[in-house]
């Protein structure tokens, strides 16, 4: 199946549907709801990734990490939910936009990351002890890369409608 | 140091936004307004971020007509079902500066005799 294909098959889908079906308003509130799960997800993301990367290290990391990654794992949803509706209401539209080309697969790769830092040891040791240099060091190598990932998706996301 | 690299990255993806194109205002449409004329090929859609409309020119090109928001282009009168597949309509607007890229953001479309202003404050543009 082409991309090309897969967007015909989501315009078609029934979210597609509801989309269009449901009055003048509907786009413009699931666009709101969209740049609100946005706001939730790099809000958490950015406090989390400067923290990582050395910012405010008197703050204990375990006090940091848990309403971050939880408000993060919301605003993700939010975003992917009412993204998926964005797009299916003129999915054809969008085959051939750069940018839409740049922002689906670095959200992939943010969420490889994402799984990366949660199978590390240091991310596991956090929890329960003070990290080494060397743990701390790769933690903020991976929230420097983490940061990168989320807003170039989020810049390019933004363009998709200037195109 | 760090924070000023991260300052510098936000503002240079929010400066690439001003020279914006396409769906969000009329950067990327030629300033010159002019006419279409054309049977309706595709009934006004009032879904995603602006109306739409597909007309067929005399030579038979196949035009995206950009309207305004849906909500403001319902309010201006133009409904789902105004205007009938096959029905001849003129548009009034601005076509798109890629000259390959047959679609004309719309101030105002003609149709039986009345005039739908989706974009009434540009209304001094039109000949």
């Amino acid at each position: 199946m082409s991309f090309a294909q897969l967007m015909a098959w989501l315009e078609g889908s029934a979210l597609g549907h509801v989309m269009r079906d449901n009055g003048v308003w509907l786009y413009g509130i699931i666009n709101l709801t969209h740049i609100l799960g946005v706001a939730t997800l790099f809000g958490s993301v950015v406090i989390l990734d400067l923290r990582l990367l050395g910012f405010w290290s008197d703050a204990p990391l375990a006090a940091i990490s848990r309403p971050t990654t939880r408000m993060a794992t919301i605003g993700f949803g939010i975003a992917a939910i009412t993204g998926a509706g964005l797009l299916a209401t003129k999915a054809t539209e969008y085959v051939g936009n750069p940018f839409l080309y740049i922002k689906i697969p670095v959200i992939g790769l943010a969420l490889l990351n994402v799984l990366l830092v949660h199978r590390s040891s240091a991310w596991r040791a956090h929890k329960n002890r003070d990290l080494t240099h060397q743990e701390r060091r790769r933690l903020a190598a991976m929230g420097g890369t983490s940061l990168l990932f989320w807003l170039t998706s989020i810049s390019a996301g933004r363009m998709i409608g200037y195109w | 140091m760090r924070l000023n690299t991260i300052w510098l990255a936000t503002a240079i993806s929010v400066a690439s936004a001003i020279p914006a194109f396409a769906h969000h205002g009329w950067g990327g449409n030629v300033d010159e307004v002019t006419a279409l004329s054309g049977v309706v090929t595709e009934g006004v859609k009032l879904a995603g971020p602006h109306g739409t409309m597909k007309i067929m020119t005399a030579d038979h090109m196949v035009w995206d007509i950009t309207l305004a928001p849906p909500p403001r282009t319902q309010s201006a009168g133009l409904k789902q079902d105004t205007i009938p597949v096959g029905s001849v309509v003129t548009v009034h607007g601005q076509r798109n500066r890629d000259p390959n890229r047959l679609e004309m953001k719309t101030i105002q479309v003609e149709y039986g005799g009345k005039q739908y202003n989706v974009y009434p404050e540009f209304l001094d543009k039109i000949k």
